[in-house]
């Protein structure tokens, strides 16, 4: 079985195979064998052998609501999603967002600019409001505003898309 | 000894002291919004009742809906947290006209030490150092001829203000207009009293507070130091105890000036003495007190070795002080580190949602307070506190690993927190060295982003297996040998495969 993850703007494919009583995993080339000593609901207990031949036991926790799944190994937690067509168009690499999204549940108290103007990395684009705060969408990076999604006096939601900035070409 | 007491609060403060009736016999009685209906404090308390919408206003801030709560379930005494109603001297006394007793200070001391110009004014009657400053008339001339006496830089402060509101540096004389200005504003916005003070701003100092308990019978002690000073825009992320920067001396007259403080406000109950410590001249001044229970209270509980939840219930209800000053000492080195629901790659603004993960770490002097568990809803309405993550150890280098070793064992999936943030300050040589001052964090992490961790096999692996368990709904394979790797003991009786008889 093959499986497609995201990860901030990185994509990765993983092909899962059993073979008998484990797995071999194949994660964009890279060949692991995979034993599972142990399985409850949002935790596995892994034993990999990696290409090099050397052998590590892992904890990974595991848990996903929607598309996003949150996992935790080692201390350390990632979050992975599944790759969208827009993002990826725009393959290994950093490169910014065209589309703004609010961070959190809010009202919006201003617009403050219109379709079509010329914006500079840093600058306000809209006002909102939540718990008592001003919350400033600022745009990421010099561009131009293609669309506004939102207008003054809108409640909107976590994540919800507010602007869109004209891709770079 | 109380029977039944009502907690006027929620999250981890209120399970902190429903776990502190349980363990004195107690009953405890929750009280909740709609937002919270399946809070952790509303199951682990005897009782729980709904007192209002999500709003605070309207439920844990409805003086009148908890003193119904209070009459309805015959709670016999109120114990107020931190935040909300804990400093709330109309509420202290409403409680004490209903005909109940609130776990606290008299309404007179949270009233005396509410207003910060009213407090200095104290302090300086009983001898405690205050910072220079001026809480006289607030006109601009005044305040010019004032700030010209303290000497620059100086800072405006609002004289009803608190949590770093209303608060603006001037450095220069002519500074000083435009900062009078913006705290006016904001001071008015915050608080509907634009009355101002100043005082000498002292560079880089140190936030360092004393615990302090007093019972009704006048025997008034403290409890020692706590070192504050890692805050971002004034709030506290990292705590410990002792403070790196005192000696035996300075923690001694700290000390003395706490309690005498604690005296002039005629204090009752657990409260702490905040100052601030001048790192260059060692010079130590009185900034405020809080009538209530801190946030980080278990730091000093883990080193003192005192419940001061429990203590507090129990100078209550009339109980004296057993011990006196002179039987109480600091032991080992504790570290709190308070984890929030927020990005700290994003302005850390609170990041809302489902915590879908909460694996509590364990082990030697390691504790975790807090109000959610697996399952539980961040939500907007309330302060993003999920835990406090608190370690002991003997002393301070070995409280450091103890607490990254934990924080690297706390597994919180579902929202994004500042954890990464948290071992990036503990890991940095000013903090190690004790060097961190209250405006270090905001200084030295401006630019500060999660690092891009590359992502291990391992967790890849996981992603498909879990999935792959989800859609086949079928268990992952594991080796026909069940044996658990740590278990190679060839006596195990769970080897056996003869019947065996238990009981027999």
């Amino acid at each position: 079985m093959k499986y497609r993850y995201q990860s901030g703007f990185v994509i990765y494919e993983v092909v899962l195979e059993r073979r008998g009583e484990s797995y071999r995993v194949t994660i964009d080339g890279q060949v692991y064998d995979v034993e599972v000593l142990n399985a409850e609901t949002g935790a596995l207990s892994l034993r990999l052998s990696d290409p090099t031949g050397s052998v590590r036991s892992h904890v990974v926790y595991w848990a996903a609501e929607g598309g996003v799944k949150w996992l935790s190994s080692h201390g350390c937690t990632y979050r992975l999603e599944r790759p969208t067509p827009r993002r990826s168009r725009s393959a290994r690499g950093a490169a910014p967002e065209d589309s703004l999204r609010a961070p959190m549940p809010a009202r919006v108290r201003a617009v403050q600019v219109a379709e079509g103007d010329a914006v500079e990395a840093g600058q306000t684009l809209l006002l909102l409001e939540a718990m008592k705060m001003e919350i400033r969408l600022q745009a990421p990076r010099a561009g131009r505003v293609a669309r506004l999604l939102a207008s003054t006096g809108e409640t909107v939601e976590r994540e919800q898309v507010l602007v869109e900035l004209e891709s770079e070409q | 000894m109380f029977s039944k007491i009502l907690i006027a609060n929620r999250g981890e403060i209120a399970v902190r002291v429903i776990r502190a009736c349980r363990e004195l016999g107690i009953a405890s009685v929750a009280v909740y919004s709609e937002a919270d209906r399946r809070a952790l404090h509303t199951r682990l308390a005897d009782e729980a009742l709904e007192i209002g919408p999500a709003a605070a206003n309207e439920s844990y801030l409805n003086i009148e809906r908890i003193l119904d709560a209070a009459r309805q379930t015959g709670a016999q005494a109120i114990h107020p947290g931190y935040g909300f109603l804990a400093e709330n001297a109309s509420f202290a006394r409403a409680v004490g006209q209903a005909g109940l007793v609130f776990i606290g200070p008299p309404a007179e001391a949270i009233e005396g030490m509410g207003n910060k110009a009213a407090a200095r004014t104290h302090m300086q009657a009983a001898g405690v150092p205050v910072v220079p400053g001026w809480q006289g008339e607030d006109d601009e001339g005044s305040l010019r001829r004032a700030a010209a006496d303290i000497g620059y830089p100086v800072i405006v402060k609002a004289a009803a203000g608190g949590g770093g509101k209303g608060m603006r540096v001037a450095r220069r004389p002519q500074d000083l207009g435009e900062a009078l200005a913006a705290s006016r504003r904001e001071a008015r916005a915050a608080f509907g009293d634009e009355r101002l003070i100043l005082e000498r701003y002292v560079a880089q100092a140190h936030h360092v507070e004393f615990q302090v308990l007093a019972d009704g019978h006048g025997n008034v002690l403290h409890l020692f130091e706590r070192e504050c000073s890692i805050q971002r825009r004034h709030q506290k992320i990292i705590e410990e105890t002792p403070s790196p920067l005192l000696d035996a001396g300075l923690r001694e007259q700290m000390g003395a000036a706490a309690v005498a403080a604690a005296r002039a406000a005629a204090y009752q109950n657990a409260g702490t003495v905040e100052f601030i410590v001048d790192p260059q001249t060692r010079q130590f001044y009185f900034l405020e007190m809080n009538t209530r229970l801190q946030v980080e209270h278990p730091i000093t509980e883990m080193v003192v070795g005192l419940d001061l939840a429990q203590w507090q219930i129990r100078i209550a209800a009339g109980e004296r002080l057993p011990f006196r000053q002179q039987d109480l000492a600091q032991r080992g080195h504790a570290i709190e580190c308070r984890l929030y629901a927020e990005d700290p790659s994003h302005r850390f603004l609170p990041a809302v949602g489902r915590l879908l993960r909460f694996v509590e770490p364990k082990g030697p002097g390691v504790r975790l307070d807090t109000g959610v568990t697996t399952g539980d809803e961040v939500s907007v309405y309330y302060d993003p506190l999920i835990a406090k993550l608190i370690v002991q150890a003997e002393d301070r280098p070995a409280a450091i690993r103890r607490m990254l070793a934990a924080l690297s064992e706390t597994v919180l999936l579902g929202i994004t927190t500042n954890w990464q943030f948290l071992q990036d300050v503990l890991s940095h040589p000013d903090f190690v060295q004790g060097k961190a001052h209250t405006t270090w964090i905001d200084e030295e992490f401006t630019a500060w982003q999660a690092p891009l961790c590359e992502l291990p096999p391992e967790v890849l692996v996981a992603a498909a297996l879990a999935e792959a368990q989800i859609l086949q709904g079928a268990q992952p394979v594991l080796p026909s040998d069940k044996a658990r790797p740590a278990s190679g003991d060839r006596y195990s009786p769970w080897r056996l495969s003869n019947h065996f008889r238990l009981g027999e």
